[in-house]
């Protein structure tokens, strides 16, 4: 299972017989007074429901083909009634937008990741177009899947923003640029920088970015050789359909052993085909495996804003020791460290009491200022430590509980193409005896 | 169905085997029209039928199909029946003989066996590869008109494959093993004395020289022939076509078996390699990592289990194939001896009438064309009861090989779904459970 809870959720919170207007209403209001905890999904069917190609012109004005995709919204106690689902469409690049908008908009969350943009670690058969259905299929149950996602974290499913992209089509784009996230985003230049010379980085982030590099090594790695394993997989059940046709012209020219070798050459024909069943199966775990693949990245961004937010600490800390040690200097008069200062006013002579005295009063509100800003970075790096490690344990329990199902679901898959392959094999024998 | 105690075949009920000749053979006196002994048999043993006694007096070659017919359900039971086989041959224990001259493996034959021709009711010699060519030689001059089975291959590329591989010892044993018991099973050719001297002799070599002189001219002879052919019977040329057929249907299922083989190990290659990523992302992981070693050793177990499924293919499967192969190349020179043998008759048969035209009343047939016509029945017969004895043979070889492959598969799926069905307690609770099924 991918996200927590499917629309078969059916906790309600009040309200039945809803029209449209006064659903919209209702989630708007639920925003604003939402219980902290109650997740979007459990109020909300959200899926989305179709593809479909469009055409169009591009910002250079080029005409180009791209997908968009049906977001339908329906609420949970109006399932019975039969009410039609609200809708719109959205293509990818609104999901994209969607997302960095939260990535920045809430640093301490793991934002889950969208399904690739491009079909990247296939197997042969898989084609790596864009446009190929099979590929515009799973990116559909990928797209649904990320806004189950949000929707049912317990603070992202409450953003204004998100909650219009799921039911309004007109200016959510517009709305989105208003919110000013873009300034809001931190370069990545000093996102590196930072990331060199943090002095005192809490040590469970800096462990939390060794597994998420180590993670995202080994699910490459696994995804990389589960393909190449795949595309072997395919050429050793295909080769079987040779014998399918083999054994049918061996049986034309056979008396007794004609009928036999006739059905047990339809027995490996069934068995040649039913690789086609077992891949596509195998795909959807791979799907999973690649959703965690990416999940490392939203790791790394949390890792990454602590980090910056300790380094502005350790700086504006830095800073104020730094202007304690001038007025120091300045009220004893000792120049402890050597400053330009310090040598011209040898040279050139001392400075007045009074020129002296006004310095003191801008060192003393300095050091005000800087007394203000540490505790207000502290503040701030704490609660980010905070709120992020509530949800790094969150996104550690789901992960946990994600991957062993997806392993048990695996596994359930080779039992069943076991039992399959046992079965097949056993009807040609019987085939085979009859010869 | 219980056929009469084989000793009362044809010729060994009243003279010891070696002084049977086959109306082929070297000597022969003209009245004496032996019928193959085997079917000589089947007109004893079904009973009501009187239709000669195995005493050379004359079969009515006539109903040579039906009794063959009779003969082909006959066999079947033969095979089944073990009360009735009088003749138990094995091949089994391969030894290394490393001498300075050369080194060879020797193979023991094991003989039981309550037959008269036998001074001794059971023998156990050693016999090497070379021994096994000089008696399908021996055979093959000595009955030309029957079916030989094949041997294995004798040459093998020396830098190629390993002679004294344990595999490849055990793939020819296997073949050897199949080859004497096929000869054992063979009415005629089982009384051939060269078989009885490969089973009994202490030492084979002193009859290498005797016997390379005698009859080598006769088998070449029926090969070459020199003389056309003029009408070849139905159901010869059908078995001619059947076999161009068989051949071409048996290298496709060769090259298709090779090709899974191959298709097979380059699956375990990548195998091989996905199990220890499992193991390697156990390390980071606290939850998890119960589940992905139990995963990562349940890929070891299926990957294991894949080897054992090609190398038993390629153990047990392609030889099999390819011997066929062999033998059905033996038969088709045999085909070609029954054409010459039928064009000799022909020929002189034209000739004859050509001359008793000159010559006015001459109303006795020649011997010659006689004993060309005698001839001619003769191959005939024998071999249309062992193409039905080699039909149901083959039938019976291919339904176990097939069934053979069948299980081998099975087997393979069977290991595999042990080994996932061991890892599903492991994966759903948190502390590993006892599981009763214990991986391969």
């Amino acid at each position: 299972m991918m996200a927590d809870s499917g629309p078969k959720e059916v906790a309600v919170i009040g309200n039945t017989e809803l029209t449209s207007a006064e659903l919209d209403n209702n989630i708007k209001n639920t925003m604003v007074e939402i219980e902290k905890g109650t997740s979007l999904l459990r109020k909300l069917e959200i899926s989305v429901a179709e593809a479909e190609k469009r055409t169009g012109k591009n910002t250079v004005n080029m005409q180009e083909i791209y997908t968009v995709y049906l977001i339908e919204t329906r609420p949970v106690d109006a399932l019975t009634e039969g009410i039609t689902p609200d809708s719109l469409w959205r293509r990818y690049s609104e999901f994209e937008l969607l997302r960095n908008y939260l990535l920045v908009t809430y640093p301490f969350v793991v934002v889950a990741p969208l399904p690739e943009k491009r079909a990247e670690i296939v197997w042969h058969k898989l084609s790596a177009d864009n446009m190929d259905p099979d590929f515009v299929e799973r990116r559909r149950v990928g797209l649904e899947n990320f806004l189950h996602r949000v929707a049912s974290h317990p603070v992202l499913c409450n953003d204004n923003i998100f909650n219009i992209f799921l039911t309004e089509d007109k200016d959510w784009k517009e709305m989105v640029y208003e919110t000013g996230f873009q300034a809001k985003a931190d370069s990545r230049l000093k996102a590196v920088n930072a990331a060199f010379r943090v002095k005192n980085p809490d040590g469970r982030f800096t462990e939390l970015k060794h597994y998420s590099d180590e993670l995202q090594t080994v699910l490459s790695q696994l995804l990389r050789v589960r393909a190449r394993v795949a595309d072997r997989l395919y050429g050793v059940y295909k080769v079987h359909g040779n014998y399918g046709r083999v054994f049918s012209e061996w049986s034309a020219i056979e008396k007794e052993m004609g009928d036999g070798l006739q059905s047990a050459g339809h027995h490996m024909d069934a068995y040649a085909a039913s690789v086609d069943d077992i891949l596509e199966e195998e795909e959807h775990y791979a799907d999973q495996l690649k959703e965690y693949l990416f999940y490392t990245d939203a790791l790394r961004a949390v890792c990454r804003k602590h980090e910056l937010t300790q380094f502005e600490l350790e700086m504006v800390a830095l800073d104020l020791a730094c202007k304690k040690q001038q007025k120091e200097e300045l009220v004893t008069g000792t120049v402890r460290t050597f400053s330009l200062k310090g040598m011209t006013s040898k040279l050139f002579g001392q400075e007045t009491a009074e020129q002296r005295e006004a310095k003191l009063q801008v060192l003393e509100q300095q050091l005000k200022e800087g007394e203000e800003a540490v505790k207000e970075k502290n503040t701030e790096s704490d609660e980010f430590v905070k709120t992020a490690w509530v949800d790094i344990e969150r996104f550690k329990d789901q992960k946990d509980r994600d991957l062993k199902e997806a392993l048990i679901s695996y596994a359930v898959m080779q039992i069943s193409m076991c039992k399959k392959g046992i079965q097949v094999w056993t009807n040609a024998k019987e085939c085979f005896n009859k010869m | 169905m219980s056929a009469g105690t084989p000793k009362s075949l044809a010729s060994s009920g009243q003279k010891p085997i070696q002084e049977i000749c086959h109306p082929l053979g070297a000597e022969e006196t003209a009245s004496v029209l032996t019928p193959s002994p085997d079917v000589g048999n089947t007109i004893t043993s079904i009973g009501g039928k009187d239709l000669s006694l195995p005493n050379g007096t004359p079969v009515e070659t006539s109903s040579p199909a039906s009794s063959s017919s009779h003969l082909n359900r006959l066999q079947l039971d033969d095979d089944l029946d073990g009360e009735t086989r009088d003749l138990f041959v094995t091949v089994e224990d391969p030894k290394k003989h490393v001498s300075t001259m050369e080194t060879y493996i020797t193979y023991m034959v094991a003989t039981k066996t309550t037959r008269v021709e036998f001074d001794l009711p059971e023998y156990s010699v050693r016999r090497r590869y070379q021994d096994f060519d000089w008696l399908r030689t021996k055979l093959e001059d000595t009955q030309p008109t029957h079916l030989i089975p094949p041997l294995p291959e004798k040459f093998v590329m020396k830098g190629v494959v390993d002679r004294f591989s344990e595999e490849f010892v055990e793939t020819r044993r296997k073949a050897l093993d199949k080859f004497l018991k096929r000869v054992a099973d063979h009415p005629v050719l089982s009384f051939n004395e060269h078989f009885n001297a490969f089973l009994s002799a202490k030492d084979l070599n002193k009859r290498l020289g005797l016997a390379l002189l005698s009859k080598m001219g006769e088998s070449v002879k029926y090969v070459t022939g020199g003389y056309k052919l003029r009408g070849r019977p139905v159901e010869f040329s059908a078995m001619g076509d059947y076999l161009d057929m068989f051949t071409q249907k048996l290298g496709t299922i060769d090259r298709i078996a090779q090709r899974i083989i191959k298709e097979q190990s380059e699956y375990q290659v990548e195998l091989r390699e996905y199990g220890p990523v499992y193991t390697t992302w156990a390390l980071s992981e606290a939850e998890l990592q119960g589940p992905l070693e139990g995963v990562a050793s349940c890929m070891a177990n299926c990957s294991s289990a894949l080897d054992e499924l090609t190398q038993d293919m390629s153990e047990d499967f392609l030889p099999v194939l390819r011997e066929y192969v062999l033998y059905i190349e033996s038969m088709k020179i045999v085909l070609k001896k029954r054409d010459n043998i039928q064009a000799e008759y022909e020929a002189k048969l034209e000739a004859a009438a050509f001359r008793k035209e000159e010559k006015a009343s001459c109303t006795q047939v020649p011997t010659d064309v006689e004993k060309c016509h005698d001839r001619v029945e003769c191959c005939n017969a024998d071999l249309k009861s062992d193409w039905d004895r080699w039909q149901n043979n083959k039938r019976q070889d291919f339904r176990q090989l097939l069934t053979g492959m069948a299980d081998h598969n099975i087997q393979y799926y069977e290991k595999c779904l042990a080994a996932w069905e061991s890892v599903i307690p492991l994966l759903r609770d948190k502390q590993p459970q006892e599981t009763e099924t214990e991986e391969d």
